[in-house]
């Protein structure tokens, strides 16, 4: 492939993409231009509906058929320009070994029912880059040059055998093994937690300065774009807002958009908790000894210990399949432990069943991740938040209406929007009703399963806010689960660490670099922290 | 790039206007058939179609098109009854399967139900016809207790695609009992691809019956039916071909008909044909 000695690698000119939806056409990205230089890593920073996902998309030609091209010319290198609004792209051409692509939740984006190996051998041999009998040699090195300790062992597994970050290192050697002028990285670390994101980055980083590839990384993400990055394109409705060295860009703004973005972080990463309650009194939620296997074989949780007090908020804090879900779900009743006792006020609700356990949710409510998929797309939000009242007959129809209606005020979901519909609402507003719903019963506990990690960080910021703002009036006890530290750090009093099923440690969330003794726990911090650096 | 958007139900449209003209055939049968269906003339037996009998008459000299449009009510009240039983109770099975998954409830429904798909219905048929004698009700009953296992099957598979999702795992949370979750977040959801699965069923549904009656196991004589029509057509089809033109005719239209209605309807329904965004 002919190389440019300097200047521009990948140059995107006037792309302009609209999506038809309904009849109506909805523009998305609005007559953008911009330049990779040759070994360069490019982060293309932007919040959910920016439209960064739709610019990775239309570089490899993977729009949806709702999508129109209106205009749009792709440079790669010195080869001859393509027209991206045509019909005749010459994708096979592009794919792979110009522009490869490493997409969000590489589990998916590999085949299930292949193995590891198999799928070395497909695009090794596509693209006739190895013999038959190579393959294997070839693909067991391109392991062991990402880090893998036993490539052969890995090659003869399955995508759903191995863990989320070790499929985005595959993917990754998948990508580069075709040698592509430019690696487009579509959000590759966001499903994955802070230790495999730190190696998995740095994996990218270390392999670009090797090979001096170019690499687009499209992330929501600050934390990442400051990593890597050397220069940063802030999107913002289709449009660049801002674009320069990644340093300059993230400590002295110029666009107005851009310092919002980074006020909002800020505002995330501020100590806001109250006052500590006091540990004196008898605990709400007392968990003791608590185990849950699945299937007789796979340890989830083992021997944890919890102590809740009234309007207490702990955080808990681990990696990805470390249990911290299963907790929760034991907690609220969606899974019966398999040991172990949850007394809540002195009393075992974990094995109860039908009315009493019904009961016990008034007491203890959950909000969920994905705030969208737990409402029903058929209701309004003044339905949605009615629902437990009605599950539970409290009070008559009008009186239903008027407290979800003062909930609503609450979380801010106010006026016309109370009668839409979820899918009419943003990711955010699903999160407020959500929240509205669970504390319509007027809850002693509520338990936040992740509960702002898949939002924007101005949004994240805003529903801890809220959260806070609640607590405070309401005076119920949070349990805060998430992988981002620096969630737990201002909002939390103590911070339990979780650790392949159980607890490592318990810690006042104010002292937590200082007093902690655990290896596992500055592990943790470390690699959040690193990331950090320079913001 | 934007053919798929601008594709229009049209076989929905085609299928509407066809059940359209059917229903305002069989419904008015009465005054738009030229004759009495049951009325026989000896002298005009077997005639060729012509200006007084359109298609024809059959052995006793009566007249094939009144009989065929008499026939579709006995003909399609009977197989929408038989579908809307089969309906209700499969989605009442597949649903209380679901809902209590893996417990020995399920295991006993799923078993049945792998025992009746094994079942010939004919012979089942042909069984309560034999115990109870031959009527159409006796049919009904037979195609009733053999149909429902496929709508219980399709509920009870969607009902445990939807108890993965986190909106099940809401309601639960929230304090929703078994029966509140069981109306209020599955029966929504299954309901829409077992009714686009039921108009599909209708036209095999038309097409059994006719077959049963052909067989003389269903509606008898000298009340007029599609499939006994074509039964009694059977004797004299070299020499009258066109007796079996009248019923043969209107039974492939109706299952035209409810076929592409099953088509647009899951094409406008079904959550997982629409595109993204």
């Amino acid at each position: 492939m002919p190389r440019q000695a300097s200047g521009a690698m990948l140059q995107l000119e006037d792309l302009h993409v609209d999506y038809s939806q309904n009849g109506t056409v909805v523009p998305v990205l609005n007559h953008l231009s911009f330049e990779l230089g040759k070994g360069e890593i490019v982060s293309l920073l932007g919040e959910s509906g920016s439209g960064k996902s739709t610019i990775a998309r239309a570089l490899t030609g993977l729009l949806p058929p709702s999508a129109n091209v209106g205009s749009g010319s792709m440079t790669i290198g010195s080869e001859p320009p393509v027209d991206l609004s045509g019909k005749r792209v010459p994708w096979r051409r592009i794919r792979g070994r110009q522009v490869a692509m490493l997409f969000q939740d590489a589990q998916q984006a590999l085949n299930p029912v292949v193995k590891i190996k198999d799928h070395f051998k497909e695009s090794l041999l596509y693209h006739r880059l190895a013999s038959p009998n190579e393959v294997l040699d070839a693909s067991a090195r391109l392991l062991a040059a990402l880090n893998f300790s036993n490539p052969l062992d890995v090659l003869e597994r399955y995508p759903f055998q191995l863990s989320g970050g070790m499929c985005q290192r595959i993917c990754l050697a998948l990508a580069l093994c075709l040698k592509p002028a430019v690696l487009v990285a579509d959000e590759p670390t966001s499903a994955l937690d802070t230790v495999s994101q730190k190696e998995v980055l740095d994996l990218i980083a270390s392999k670009q300065r090797e090979l001096g590839l170019t690499v687009l990384l499209i992330t929501h993400d600050i934390a990442v774009a400051n990593a890597i990055s050397d220069r940063v394109i802030v999107l913002n409705e289709g449009v660049i807002e801002e674009e320069g060295d990644a340093r300059r860009v993230l400590s002295k703004p110029i666009a107005a958009y851009t310092r919002q973005l980074l006020a909002a972080r800020a505002q995330l990463s501020a100590p806001t908790r109250d006052r500590e309650p006091s540990r004196e009194d008898e605990p709400l939620l007392h968990i003791i000894g608590l185990e849950k296997t699945f299937s007789r074989k796979k340890r989830v949780l083992q021997a944890v210990d919890l102590t809740l007090h009234r309007q207490e908020i702990i955080g808990i804090l681990g990696q990805s399949g470390c249990g911290k879900s299963t907790l929760a779900k034991c907690i609220a009743g969606l899974e019966l432990p398999s040991g172990g006792r949850i007394l809540f006020r002195g009393r075992d609700i974990g094995r109860l069943r039908g009315r009493s356990r019904r009961e016990v949710c008034q007491r203890i409510q959950l909000v969920f991740q994905d705030a969208r998929a737990s409402l029903n797309p058929g209701r309004t939000a003044l339905q949605l938040v009615q629902e437990p009242l009605r599950y539970m007959n409290i009070a008559d129809k009008k009186e239903r209406e008027n407290l979800s209606a003062f909930y609503l005020n609450e979380v801010g979901i106010v006026g016309d929007l109370q009668k839409r519909r979820p899918p009419q609402l943003s990711t955010g507003q699903c999160q407020r009703i959500a929240i509205a719903r669970a504390l319509v019963l007027q809850p002693e506990v509520v338990i936040c399963d992740e509960a702002v990690s898949a939002l924007d960080m101005s949004v994240q910021a805003q529903i801890l806010a809220l959260l806070q703002r609640l607590h405070r009036q309401h005076g119920f006890a949070v349990v805060m689960i998430s992988h981002d530290i620096r969630v737990l750090r201002s909002f939390c009093h103590h911070i339990a660490i979780m650790k392949e099923g159980s607890f490592c440690e318990i810690v006042r969330a104010h002292d937590l670099p200082e007093q902690s003794r655990q290896a596992y726990t500055h592990l943790l911090l470390k690699c959040a922290g690193d990331m950090e650096v320079g913001l | 790039m934007s053919t798929l958007n601008a594709k229009r139900p049209v076989g929905l449209a085609v299928g509407v206007v066809i059940l359209g003209f059917l229903a305002i055939a069989i419904l008015g049968a009465s005054w738009l058939s030229p004759y009495d269906p049951l009325k026989q003339q000896v002298s005009e037996r077997l005639q060729k179609p012509s200006v007084e009998h359109p298609l024809g008459t059959d052995r006793f000299g009566r007249d094939v098109l009144s009989r065929t449009l008499h026939g579709g009510k006995n003909t399609l009240l009977a197989s929408i009854s038989a579908l809307g039983a089969a309906l209700a109770i499969g989605l009442v099975i597949g649903l209380v399967a679901g809902m209590y998954h893996g417990s020995i409830l399920d295991t006993l429904l799923m078993r049945l139900i792998d025992v009746l798909l094994a079942f010939p219905f004919m012979v089942l048929a042909m069984i309560l016809a034999a115990l109870f004698g031959t009527s159409l009700l006796h049919l009904l009953i037979a195609v009733v207790s053999v149909w429902w296992v496929s709508f219980a099957r399709l509920t009870r598979s969607v009902v445990l695609h939807a108890k993965s999702e986190v909106s099940f795992a809401a309601a639960r949370v929230l304090g929703a009992s078994n029966g509140t979750i069981i109306c209020r977040e599955l029966l929504p959801k299954a309901i829409s691809p077992v009714l686009i699965m039921a108009t599909f069923e209708l036209g095999s549904l038309i097409l059994s019956i006719a077959a049963l009656s052909f067989l003389g196991l269903g509606a008898q004589p000298p009340s007029p039916e599609w499939g006994s029509m074509l039964s009694d057509g059977r004797d004299h089809f070299m020499q009258a071909p066109h007796i079996l033109l009248g019923p043969a005719l209107f039974i492939v239209l109706t299952v035209l008909a409810f076929n592409l209605i099953g088509e647009g309807l899951r094409d406008k329904l079904d959550p997982y044909e629409k595109s993204e965004l």
